[in-house]
């Protein structure tokens, strides 16, 4: 399996190749990008087990996030797929789940409560998702002022085929009480220090709704142990952190669960804050799907292209709803045109999109927004918060053309 | 240019790029035309990535450590024990959000005595301030999961 992986990368690799050299028109333009690219890299590559040219935000507890250059393959390949964790990965899992003490328990409002193998989970019925799925922290380092928190670029978001049990088939077979208002999830992350253990919950009529899974699989293969092996919780549309990964119980409940990653992490302001100001506890809301957004993939912002054709390429999602269009400005956002949307779509996924233009001489500053099916626009400025969630600007690269 | 910097992408080249060419030939070969010349090109880039990883440092060390000053160990000591520094090394906070910060480590279990709090607070916020030039991180290679890579195994 990892070499299987590790040959996707490559292919991957490869497509990108073409891809790139198709923006710049020949070899030795993209020879010196690469060039270009390695001497602006402060150090020298990380081993980590199946993960690819990842940036490293964090290794000790690993946060990785994906280069926004392979945003070009509408599934991201595993090792390509961003990491975030929020404690270190549990150490005690056998990597042998047949024979494990892995246990998922599944209580509270229940009929039953009920303890599940992971041959027992296996055997519920297999339902399939493709979902994009992004951190809530994703582009944070571009907010100013600037917010504490795992500064992430642009590339703490990915997509791929999720499949396991329905949630609402293993809440099922416990039986729901009606006073369960709530599921919450609890992975197996450990806990560093005095830190609040890393426990959510969603309302149970997200928990209840048929593409939310118990995921086991990622792409047709089982969970790494970066994305959550044996199960995590998938919870399409919504903020990563909802999507709780090495599941080990499942607990119905009557009311949101408190604890810290509920609040006050984890949420918004109800109204509108003047950058850097404070907001009261009172007057935010718990996160839940993702906001509208789109973001470029090639070129790369700094690029040093040759005149002639330049194809904009990129991906664009928006939670719970569909994207209905993509437009790009090559003029720094006075005109506007629109891009061509791929074909591989799905409700949860992103689409990538594409925009050819000719380029004489020049710097250009290329933008892009997406526009979703509830009408909701990327703004042209970030929306601040004191924690720097869902930022959602148009995006924006610079290239010289020379 | 360090030759530390040039091993990011060198050596990713070479992980992809000594790929048995069959391989990539393949692929190639369903492109209608100028095959030839993507060969050419796949080829000039592996050997460029191989004078590249030839001239190419240790590779980066796992953790970072923080900057040097009085409380250098103070803060390793108190911080280091629950996460690394580059978790550190990438704010760029006011001293006022620096405060808040290593008020909610406190809670959460971090070690400060209280008579450190306000050298720790100051030498977060002159180390890691909003001026601050960006922090730059490192990319990984997949080596130990291939088994292939093109990257000396550093024994």
């Amino acid at each position: 399996m990892p070499n299987n992986n590790a040959m996707n990368s490559r292919r991957n690799f490869l497509m990108q190749m073409s891809g790139a050299a198709l923006a710049s028109g020949a070899a030795p333009p993209l020879l010196s990008l690469f060039l270009s690219r390695a001497a602006s890299a402060q150090n020298g590559p990380i081993a980590v087990p199946g993960e690819d040219g990842m940036i490293v935000r964090s290794y000790r507890f690993v946060d990785l996030e994906t280069p926004v250059e392979y945003f070009n393959t509408w599934l991201t390949p595993v090792p390509h797929f961003f990491v975030r964790n929020h404690m270190h990965e549990p150490s005690e899992l056998s990597a042998n789940p047949g024979n494990s003490d892995w246990r998922l328990s599944v209580g509270g409002e229940v009929d039953k409560p009920i303890t599940l193998t992971f041959p027992e989970l296996s055997k519920f019925e297999t339902h399939s998702v493709v979902n994009t799925l992004e951190c809530a922290g994703n582009g944070r380092s571009l907010q100013r002022p600037q917010v504490p928190g795992v500064q992430w670029g642009k590339g703490a978001v990915s997509t791929a085929r999720f499949s396991g049990p329905r949630l609402r088939d293993v809440l099922q077979r416990a039986g729901i009480k009606p006073t369960g208002k709530h599921v919450m999830f609890r992975g197996l992350d450990e806990v560093p220090g005095k830190v609040p253990p890393f426990i959510r919950s969603i309302p149970i009529e997200k928990a209840l709704d048929s593409d939310t899974l118990v995921a086991m699989q990622m792409n047709g293969a089982p969970l790494t142990k970066h994305h959550g092996f044996p199960a995590r919780a998938l919870v399409p549309g919504w903020i990563g952190a909802a999507s709780c990964k090495w599941l080990t119980e499942i607990k119905i409940l009557e009311s949101e669960f408190v604890g810290n990653f509920m609040s006050p992490g984890y949420r918004f302001p109800n109204q509108p804050v003047k950058p850097g100001d404070a907001v009261k506890p009172e007057d935010t809301h718990p996160l839940t799907a993702l906001s509208v957004k789109s973001v470029i993939s090639g070129p790369i912002d700094g690029a040093k292209l040759k005149p002639g054709k330049v194809a904009v390429r990129g991906a664009a999602w928006a939670g719970e709803a569909d994207i209905v269009k993509v437009e790009v400005s090559t003029d720094g956002g006075t005109s506007w045109n629109p891009a061509a949307l791929g074909h591989d779509q799905a409700h949860y996924a992103w689409r990538l999109w594409t925009y050819d233009f000719k380029t004489k001489g020049g710097d250009y500053t290329i933008l892009s927004r997406a526009t979703d099916s509830l009408g909701r626009t990327q703004p042209s400025t970030p929306v601040w918060n004191p924690s720097g969630y869902l930022y959602n600007a148009a995006d924006q690269v610079k290239i010289h053309v020379a | 240019m360090s030759h530390n910097k040039r091993a990011v992408w060198g050596s990713r080249m070479v992980m992809w790029g000594r790929t048995p060419l069959r391989q990539a030939q393949g692929r190639l070969s369903a492109v209608q035309s100028g095959a030839a010349r993507w060969f050419a090109m796949l080829l000039v880039l592996s050997l460029a990535s191989i004078i590249v990883v030839a001239q190419s440092a240790a590779p980066a060390k796992t953790t970072e450590d923080l900057p040097s000053g009085a409380m250098e160990g103070k803060a390793s000591a108190s911080c280091l024990e629950c996460h690394e520094a580059r978790i550190i090394l990438q704010q760029r906070l006011s001293k006022a959000a620096w405060a808040k910060e290593v008020d909610k480590m406190v809670k959460w279990g971090a070690a400060v005595d209280s008579s450190d709090r306000d050298a720790l607070i100051d030498y977060l916020s002159a180390n890691f301030g909003p001026d601050q030039p960006g922090y730059e991180p490192p990319r990984t290679s997949s080596d130990k999961a291939s088994g292939k890579s093109g990257e000396k195994k550093a024994k």
